[in-house]
């Protein structure tokens, strides 16, 4: 699976009623903005390695959070990865994600649920760290 | 592979994650290959030495079958000898049995010695195919690193050259609530649609001004009971 076969495949595709609206973004590594309906807020990028294809979404940045409670919400984003389903929480740069990893011989039923799920978490954890944002 | 993790940490926490600057550069990642390489030829060179090695102690063991075999039909001829009385050619065969024995000897030593090299070179094989899987364990850490750090800095400078700034945490919330609210909303709409297309709507109404036909049907019921029972 590589991102251009991506693109095609997820154009007109549906699950689980959702639709997905793919737009490449420019640049020299082959990365994908996914947005999922009823879910447009958190947008979900897709790029294809030849171990992984990695979907990630941003949540916050560094700067956004209260440096005072940075101790609590560290604790409580890795209490909350382990339960979370198909997404686990990371950090790159500055900004904090929620990403899950397939294996690139998955199908597009697959690919298709991990970024209906990741939107739909990065949205959950949005609203249930509100309170640490500065 | 513990190495690789602690050089992107500290990489990591020193700030020194910006584009251009990959957390372990690509002469790191180079010399990774490079010892990727390596592991590789020499696993390939130690199963080369290995299979040829296996098949000399195969040959061996045939000779050393050979020997036997023929020791041991030497001695039947020799009893045969014996008995026919023929000392001198009975002496002529144990000479040749004395023969064989000594070459099966020599050759099950020669093959021991194989057998020890066999032994060190299969360890060999196995510590190589380890490291190989080690090593390729550690490049795919760094290069889906750089990949991520490649990507994200990608997606940045793409949606800020967009929509002026990635949107913030807080604007981001904001329309969530929003677009939740609006579904509410909708489905609040749609509820009472059904009550009106229904006429649930109006019956709720009568309810509210205490008209209830179900309760006057049942009193009806109960008033033409009472009027029998009286009767």
């Amino acid at each position: 699976m590589d991102t251009q076969s991506l693109t095609l495949a997820l154009g007109d595709a549906t699950h689980a009623g959702r639709t997905f609206d793919v737009m490449p973004v420019a640049g020299d590594e082959p990365v994908l903005q996914v947005t999922v309906s009823g879910a447009e807020e958190t947008p979900v990028y897709i790029t294809v390695t030849d171990t992984q294809i990695l979907c990630l979404a941003y949540l916050f940045d560094t700067q956004e959070l209260n440096p005072e409670r940075l101790h609590e919400l560290h604790e409580n984003m890795l209490r909350i990865s382990v339960p979370m389903p198909l997404s686990a929480l990371g950090k790159t740069g500055d900004h904090y994600v929620v990403y899950g990893a397939l294996s690139p011989t998955s199908g597009t039923a697959e690919i298709m649920q991990e970024l209906v799920t990741l939107a739909e978490n990065a949205i959950d954890l949005l609203q249930t760290f509100e309170d640490y944002l500065a | 592979m513990r190495t690789v993790l602690k050089k992107i940490l500290t990489a990591m926490r020193g700030g020194v994650n910006e584009l251009g600057e990959a957390v372990v550069d690509g002469q790191g990642n180079r010399i990774l290959e490079q010892e990727l390489r390596d592991a590789e030829q020499e696993l390939k060179q130690a199963k080369q030495e290995l299979a040829a090695l296996m098949a000399e102690s195969a040959s061996l063991a045939r000779q050393i079958r050979v020997e036997q075999d023929s020791a041991s039909k030497r001695e039947q001829d020799a009893s045969k000898a014996l008995a026919a009385g023929q000392e001198e050619l009975a002496r002529e065969v144990a000479e040749r049995i004395v023969g064989h024995e000594r070459r099966a000897g020599e050759l099950t030593q020669t093959r021991e010695l194989l057998q020890q090299r066999i032994n060190g070179l299969k360890e060999r094989v196995q510590r190589a195919e380890r490291q190989l899987a080690d090593y390729r364990r550690e490049l795919q850490v760094v290069k889906t690193n750089e990949r991520v750090l490649r990507t994200t800095a990608q997606i940045d400078t793409n949606i800020n050259s967009n929509q002026s700034s990635l949107s913030t945490a807080k604007e981001t919330l904001e329309r969530i609530r929003d677009r939740q609210a609006r579904e509410e909303d909708r489905q609040t709409a749609s509820a009472s649609l059904e009550k009106e297309l229904t006429g649930a709507d109006l019956d709720e109404k009568l309810k509210a001004a205490g008209i209830d036909s179900e309760q006057d049907a049942v009193n009806d019921v109960l008033a033409r009971l009472k009027g029998n029972q009286a009767q």
